[in-house]
C-alpha cells in the first residue's frame, strides 16, 4: 500500500477574489522506499502537493491518503496526531528555533508529541546525519549545511513513514546540497522512508527513484527509473 | 510633505494591520490620561475651588476679627467707638441639620437690622440682593421672632414655609421670611438674625467672627495696624477669606499626593508606549535601512518614529479627555467625603471640563508618549542603512548591558536611600517622591538581570514540570529580554504602587486600630445628631451631661470639648478633657513614651498642653516649647507637655485640661460625652437607660465597638480612591501585557507555524502563549513585590510622614497582598488568552511560506 496516496486531488485558492486552480486533478502514489522528486517552475503546484501530502492543508476535491488513512475525515486533532506519527518536514530556510540548542531543535517533535527519552533518540539522530558533539551548539554557530543536517535530523526523530522535504538544497551551494541530498536519499533507503522532494535542482531529481513534473498544477509526466 | 508621506506610509499604514494591538495601546494612554485628568478635575470640584461654608453670603469685606472660642460681643462696641467710617458686620457661624432631608448646612446669625440699615444707605450690600433676603415693611416685625429663618432659593422653600432644624442637640421648628439667591457664589445656608442665632446655639455675648469693610485709604495693612491697636490682644485681625486660604492649605498635601497617585497609571503606559515603539522600531529596522539607504535623513526616521509615539499620545489624549470626565464624577464623591471626614466640611463644586483640563491631557498625552519612545526614536535614526538590515542587534546589547545596568540600578538604589533621609521643602516630601522615582529606575535598569537569571535556570525545570510548551515558553520571552524585560517593568510597577499602597493602608489601618484601643477606653460615647465633621463641634446640652452622669449604671463621664481654631495660619481643633475623670490605665501613647498619668498630671490645672503628631510636623514645635493661643479676648501662652499619636485628624490637635479651658473660655457645653460604665451594669442597659434619659435632645449614643466599626469604616472609604488609582494602573499595565503578546504572537508567526509543522496541537501553541502571559505575571509579581516593600517604605517613614506627620506601624497585610497579587495575575494570564487564540488561529503555511 502507497504511504501517500493522492486520488484526483484539486486545490483552488481565493487570491484577491480571483480564483487560482494550484492543482488540478492530480493522482500520485508513493510507497515506502521511494525517493521521489517533484519538479517544474515556480507556482506550479510542488508546495502545494507536499502540503497536501503532509497533512496540512485539505484537498478541494479527491482525497489525500496517508497511510490508508483519508485527511479530510479527521479534525485538527487527528491531523496532528496523524502528521506527529507518520510525516517529518524538511524547509528550504531550516526553519530551525534560534533560541534553542540543536539538541532542543531535534527532540522537539518527539517533546511535542510526548514521548520518553527524547535526548537520547536526538542524539541518535544527529549521529545519524554526521553532527556528534555539536548538539549544544546554537544554529546562528552552524553552517548552512549544517543547520540542514539539523533539519533533516529532525524530520527524522519520530522515524516517519513519509519525509517531506520543500527545496531542501535550495539554500546551499552546489557542493553542500550535493551532500544534502545524497545524505536524503541514503536515509529514505535506511529507514524505509518514502520521500517526496520539491526541487528545481537537476541533480536531484537525477538522483530520484521517480520524477514528477508539473506544469500548471497539472501532472505532465511521472518518470521512474 | 516628504516626511508626512514617509510617516505615513512607514508608520500609520502598518498600525492599520494591527488593529487590537493599536487599540490597546491607544486605550492604555486613554486611561492614563484619563486618570490624571479624572483626579485633577475632582480635586478642583472638591477641594481646589474650595470656599469655606462660612464665607457664604460674607460679601466684600476687606478684614475679618477672629477668636478662638469667639470674640467678644464687647469688640463690635470698640469697632462702632472708633472715629472710623468702617462697617461692621458680627457674625454668629455655625451648622444646622434639615431634620427631613439630614443635610447639613451652614447657620449663619447676621446683625440684620444693621445689614439693612446699610443697604438703605446704598451702601455695598454684603447679603447678596436685599429685596429678596429682607423685606423692608416686615423687617422689624420678622427679627423680633426668635423662629425666623432666611434660606437660599436652592432648598426650594417659599415665604411661610415650616422648617425644623437640629441645632446642637435640639430640634426646633423655624419660619422661611425670605429666600435669597444662592447660585452666584453663596453657599446655600441658613441665616437668621445674630441674636436668635446667638439663643439658638447658647453663645451669649460672643460672636464668631466680625467682618470689616473698610475705606480704600490707607492700606488695608494701615487698616490691619490701626484696628489691632484698638482690640484685646486675643483677638486675630486678619484678611477677609483667610479660613478659606488657609482650608486650602491644609488640603494642599492631601490633593498633592492624590494628584502623584493619579501619575501611576501613565507612567505604567509610558512603559507599554515604549514597549510599542521597542516592537515598532525592530520589526521595521530593514524598512528604517532601505529608507535611509534612498535618501531619508536621520531626521526624518527620528521624526517618523516620534511621530508614531505622538499618534499614540493626542489618540489617548483625545479619547481621554471624555473618560477623564466621566471617572471625575466619580472620583469626586471619593474625595469629597475624605475631606468632609478629614479636613474640613464642604461641598463639592462641578466638574468643569475647561482649557486648562484640556491643555493638561493634550500635554501629558503626547508628551508622555514622546518622551518614552524618544531614545528608541533617536537609537533607530542613528543606525547605518547596512546595519539596519542585521536583526538581533538590540537584543544582544540588552544582553550585553545588563550586568552594567545591575551596577546603576544598585548606584540608583544608594541614592535614594540618600534622598529618602532629606527633609522636605515647602512642606512637601520632595524628596521622598524623588526617592520613590529613583527607586522605579533602578528597578527597571535591574529587571533584564533579574529576568535573565529567572528565566535561564527555569527553563529546564519548567519544561519537566510544565511541559515542553513552558521550555517555549521560556525559551522565547528569555530571547526577547529586552520586551520581556519592559513588559515585565511596566507590570511590576503596577503591581509595586498598588503592593506599596496597600502595605502603607494596611500598616496605618493597624495602627489605627491599635490606636484606638488607646484613645477610645471609655465604654459608650454620645455627641449631638447630625454628620460629623472635623470643623463642626456642636454641643451637648450641660443639664443631659448632668444627667446622664447621675444614671446608676454610669461609673463616670468625659466631657469633651473642641473648638474650631486657627493657629498660624492653618486650620487646627483645640481640645478639652476632663482629667478629672479620665480613665487612663491604658499604655503610653506619648512620644516620650512616659506612663499616662503622669503626663496628664502636668497638664492638669496647668497652662499646659498635649499637642497631637501632626500638629507639630505642621506647626513644627515640640515638647518642652511653648504655644500662644488666642482663647476669647486672651492671649495665653502655654507649655506643651508631650506629644500623642493622634490618626483621629489631619488637622492637628492641642490637647488641655477642661478646667484650663473653662478659665479662658467660658461655655461649659461639651462637645460629646465619653461614659464609663459601672462594672455591674452592661453597656446595652445603660445605652437604654441614656436614651431614655435624652429624650427631647437630638443625640447619637454609639457602643465603644459601633465607634471603632464606624471609624474603620470611614478610613476604608478614605482610602478606597487610591485603591481604585492603583486598579487602573493595573489594568493599563495587563492591556499593555495584552497588546505585547499580540505583538510576540505577530513578530513569532514563523516559530508559531512550524510548530504546527512539527506536531505541535492547537491547544499546544496556545498553552504556549498562556505559559508566556504567566511567566510574565510571576516575574512581574517577584519584582513588584520587591519594588513594592522598598516604595512602602519611603511611603511610610518619608512621604507620608513628611506630609501628614503620621507615625505607622510597618505591617505586611498579607491577606490583601495575596488576593491582589492573585488578581492580577490572573488577569495577566487571562490577557493572552486573546492573543493565544490569535496563534492557533494562524496558518502555518502562510506563516512558514512567508519565510
Amino acid at each position: 500500500m502507497a504511504i501517500v496516496s493522492l486520488q484526483t486531488v484539486s486545490k483552488d485558492y481565493l487570491t484577491d477574489g480571483q480564483p487560482v486552480h494550484a492543482l488540478d486533478s492530480v493522482s500520485l502514489d508513493v510507497n515506502r522506499g521511494e525517493f521521489v522528486a517533484l519538479v517544474g517552475r515556480s507556482g506550479c503546484g510542488k508546495s502545494t502537493l507536499l502540503n497536501l501530502a503532509g497533512a496540512m492543508d485539505f484537498p478541494t476535491a479527491g482525497r489525500v491518503m496517508i497511510d490508508g488513512v483519508d485527511t479530510s475525515t479527521l479534525n485538527d486533532a487527528g491531523l496532528t496526531a496523524l502528521r506527529r506519527e507518520k510525516v517529518g518536514f524538511i524547509f528550504q530556510s531550516f526553519q530551525l528555533l534560534h533560541t534553542l540548542t540543536v539538541f532542543e531543535n531535534v527532540e522537539l517533535p518527539l517533546l511535542l508529541a510526548g514521548k520518553p527519552n527524547a535526548r537520547a533518540a536526538a542524539r541518535e539522530r544527529l549521529a545519524s546525519v554526521e553532527l556528534d558533539g555539536l548538539g549544544d551548539r546554537y544554529p546562528h554557530q552552524l553552517s548552512g549545511g549544517q543547520m540542514q543536517r539539523v533539519g533533516i535530523a529532525r524530520a527524522l526523530i519520530q522515524s516517519p513513514a513519509l519525509l517531506l522535504a520543500d527545496e531542501p538544497t535550495g539554500n546551499l551551494d552546489t557542493v553542500t546540497g550535493a551532500i544534502i541530498l545524497e545524505l536524503l536519499k541514503r536515509l529514505t533507503r535506511e529507514q524505509n522512508t518514502a520521500t517526496l522532494l520539491a526541487t528545481h535542482s537537476a541533480e536531484a531529481a537525477a538522483l530520484a527513484d521517480a520524477v514528477v513534473r508539473l506544469r500548471d498544477g497539472k501532472i505532465e509526466e511521472i518518470l521512474r527509473r | 510633505m516628504g516626511r508626512l508621506f514617509l510617516f505615513y506610509r512607514l508608520m500609520l499604514r502598518p498600525l492599520l494591520l494591527e488593529p487590537v494591538r493599536a487599540l490597546l495601546t491607544i486605550l492604555a494612554v486613554t486611561l492614563g490620561v484619563a486618570v490624571v485628568l479624572a483626579i485633577e478635575l475632582a480635586g478642583t470640584a472638591a477641594a481646589g475651588s474650595f470656599r469655606a461654608s462660612m464665607e457664604t453670603l460674607a460679601g466684600d469685606n476687606d478684614l475679618e476679627i477672629m477668636a478662638s472660642g469667639g470674640v467678644p460681643e464687647a469688640v463690635v462696641g470698640t469697632l462702632t467707638a472708633l472715629p472710623y467710617s468702617i462697617r461692621i458686620s458680627p457674625r454668629i457661624e455655625d451648622s444646622a441639620v434639615i431634620a427631613v432631608t439630614q443635610q447639613t448646612l451652614p447657620l449663619l446669625g447676621l446683625d440684620l437690622v444693621a445689614e439693612s440699615s446699610s443697604w438703605n444707605r446704598s451702601e455695598s450690600p454684603s447679603l447678596g440682593s436685599a429685596e429678596s433676603f429682607l423685606p423692608a415693611e416686615d423687617a422689624m416685625h420678622f427679627l423680633e421672632s426668635p423662629d425666623s429663618i432666611w434660606v437660599g432659593a436652592s432648598l426650594g422653600k417659599k415665604p411661610g414655609d415650616q422648617v425644623r432644624l437640629l441645632i446642637n442637640d435640639q430640634l426646633r421648628e423655624f419660619t422661611v421670611r425670605g429666600v435669597y439667591p444662592d447660585s452666584n457664589g453663596n453657599e446655600s445656608a441658613i441665616v437668621m438674625d445674630l441674636a436668635a442665632a446667638q439663643r439658638a446655639l447658647h453663645r451669649f455675648g460672643r460672636v464668631d467672627r466680625i467682618l470689616l469693610k473698610v475705606p480704600e485709604v490707607p492700606s488695608i495693612e494701615e487698616w490691619r495696624e490701626r484696628l489691632r491697636a484698638a482690640l484685646p490682644a486675643g483677638v486675630e485681625i486678619r484678611a477677609q477669606g483667610s479660613g478659606t486660604d488657609e482650608n486650602r492649605r491644609m488640603l494642599a498635601a492631601f490633593r498633592w499626593n492624590l494628584r502623584l497617585l493619579s501619575y501611576i497609571a501613565l507612567i505604567v503606559g509610558a512603559f507599554l508606549i515604549y514597549n510599542t515603539i521597542s516592537v515598532s522600531v525592530v520589526r521595521r529596522r530593514p524598512e528604517t535601512g532601505i529608507v535611509r539607504a534612498l535618501g531619508a535623513s536621520r531626521g526624518a526616521v527620528l521624526t517618523a518614529f516620534i511621530g508614531e509615539a505622538a499618534f499614540f499620545g493626542l489618540a489617548g489624549a483625545a479619547f481621554g479627555l471624555p473618560v477623564g470626565r466621566v471617572m471625575a464624577s466619580g472620583a469626586v464623591k471619593l474625595m469629597a467625603a475624605t475631606v468632609e471626614s478629614l479636613y474640613v466640611s464642604s461641598r463639592p463644586g462641578s466638574i468643569e471640563l475647561n482649557a486648562w483640563s484640556v491643555t493638561l491631557a493634550l500635554v501629558i498625552g503626547p508628551g508622555v508618549a514622546i518622551v518614552s519612545a524618544y531614545s528608541l526614536a533617536r537609537e533607530a535614526s542613528l543606525v547605518s542603512p547596512v546595519e539596519a538590515m542585521a536583526r538581533g542587534r538590540r537584543e544582544y546589547m540588552t544582553r550585553i548591558h545588563k550586568s552594567r545596568d545591575l551596577w546603576f540600578a544598585l548606584a540608583l538604589g544608594i541614592a535614594a536611600v540618600v534622598a529618602a533621609r532629606v527633609p522636605p521643602m515647602g512642606g512637601k516630601p520632595v524628596f521622598g517622591y524623588f526617592a520613590a522615582i529613583l527607586l522605579v529606575v533602578a528597578s527597571a535598569l535591574a529587571i533584564p538581570a533579574f529576568a535573565d537569571a529567572i528565566l535561564s535556570r527555569s527553563s529546564r525545570w519548567l519544561g519537566k514540570i510544565l511541559g515542553v510548551e513552558a521550555l517555549l515558553a521560556s525559551q522565547s520571552l528569555s530571547a526577547s529580554l529586552r520586551r520581556t524585560s519592559v513588559l515585565v517593568g511596566a507590570l511590576s510597577t503596577a503591581i509595586a504602587m498598588m503592593a506599596s499602597v496597600g502595605i502603607m493602608v494596611g500598616s496605618f489601618r493597624e495602627t489605627v486600630l491599635l490606636w484606638m484601643n488607646d484613645r477610645l477606653p471609655a465604654d459608650l460615647y454620645l455627641r449631638p445628631a447630625g454628620a460629623p465633621a472635623p470643623d463642626r463641634h456642636p454641643t451637648v446640652s450641660l443639664e443631659l451631661a448632668d444627667k446622664i452622669s447621675k444614671l446608676p449604671g454610669v461609673a463616670g463621664v468625659d466631657r469633651l470639648r473642641a473648638y474650631e481654631i486657627s493657629y498660624d495660619g492653618l486650620p487646627a481643633t483645640l481640645a478639652s478633657v476632663d482629667l478629672s475623670a479620665l480613665r487612663s490605665d491604658h499604655r503610653s501613647n506619648f512620644f516620650s513614651g512616659r506612663p499616662t498619668e503622669q503626663v496628664l498630671s502636668q497638664i492638669r490645672g496647668a497652662d499646659a498642653v498635649l499637642v497631637s503628631e501632626p500638629f507639630t510636623y505642621k506647626h513644627h514645635v515640640r515638647a518642652g516649647g511653648t504655644i500662644t493661643l488666642r482663647l476669647g479676648a486672651t492671649r495665653a501662652s502655654f507649655r506643651i507637655v508631650d506629644v500623642y499619636y493622634d490618626y483621629g485628624s489631619e488637622r492637628g490637635t492641642i490637647l488641655m485640661d477642661r478646667q484650663t479651658m473653662l478659665r479662658y473660655l467660658p461655655d461649659p457645653a461639651p462637645s460629646n460625652l465619653a461614659i464609663y460604665v459601672t462594672p455591674h451594669a452592661t453597656s446595652e442597659t445603660v445605652q437604654e437607660e441614656i436614651t431614655e434619659a435624652s429624650a427631647g435632645y437630638r443625640v447619637l449614643v454609639a457602643s465603644n465597638r459601633d465607634l471603632r466599626t464606624e471609624a474603620i469604616r470611614i478610613f476604608d472609604r478614605t482610602f478606597a480612591i487610591t485603591y481604585a488609582l492603583e486598579a487602573v494602573a493595573v489594568i493599563v499595565a495587563v492591556m499593555g501585557v495584552a497588546g505585547a503578546l499580540l505583538a510576540l504572537v505577530i513578530d513569532r508567526r514563523r516559530e508559531l507555524g512550524l510548530l504546527r509543522f512539527l506536531g505541535a496541537s492547537a491547544g499546544q501553541v496556545r498553552k504556549q502563549i498562556l505559559v508566556e502571559a504567566g511567566l510574565l505575571g510571576l516575574l512581574a509579581n517577584f519584582a513588584g513585590l520587591a519594588l513594592g516593600f522598598a516604595l512602602s517604605l519611603v511611603l511610610i517613614y518619608v512621604i507620608n510622614k513628611q506630609s501628614f506627620g503620621w507615625s505607622i506601624r510597618f505591617h505586611w497585610p498579607v491577606a490583601v497582598l495575596l488576593g491582589a497579587i492573585s488578581v492580577v495575575y490572573l488577569a495577566t494570564v487571562l490577557a493572552g488568552l486573546y492573543p493565544a487564540q490569535v496563534a492557533v488561529r494562524l496558518n502555518p503555511l502562510e506563516a512558514v511560506h512567508e519565510e
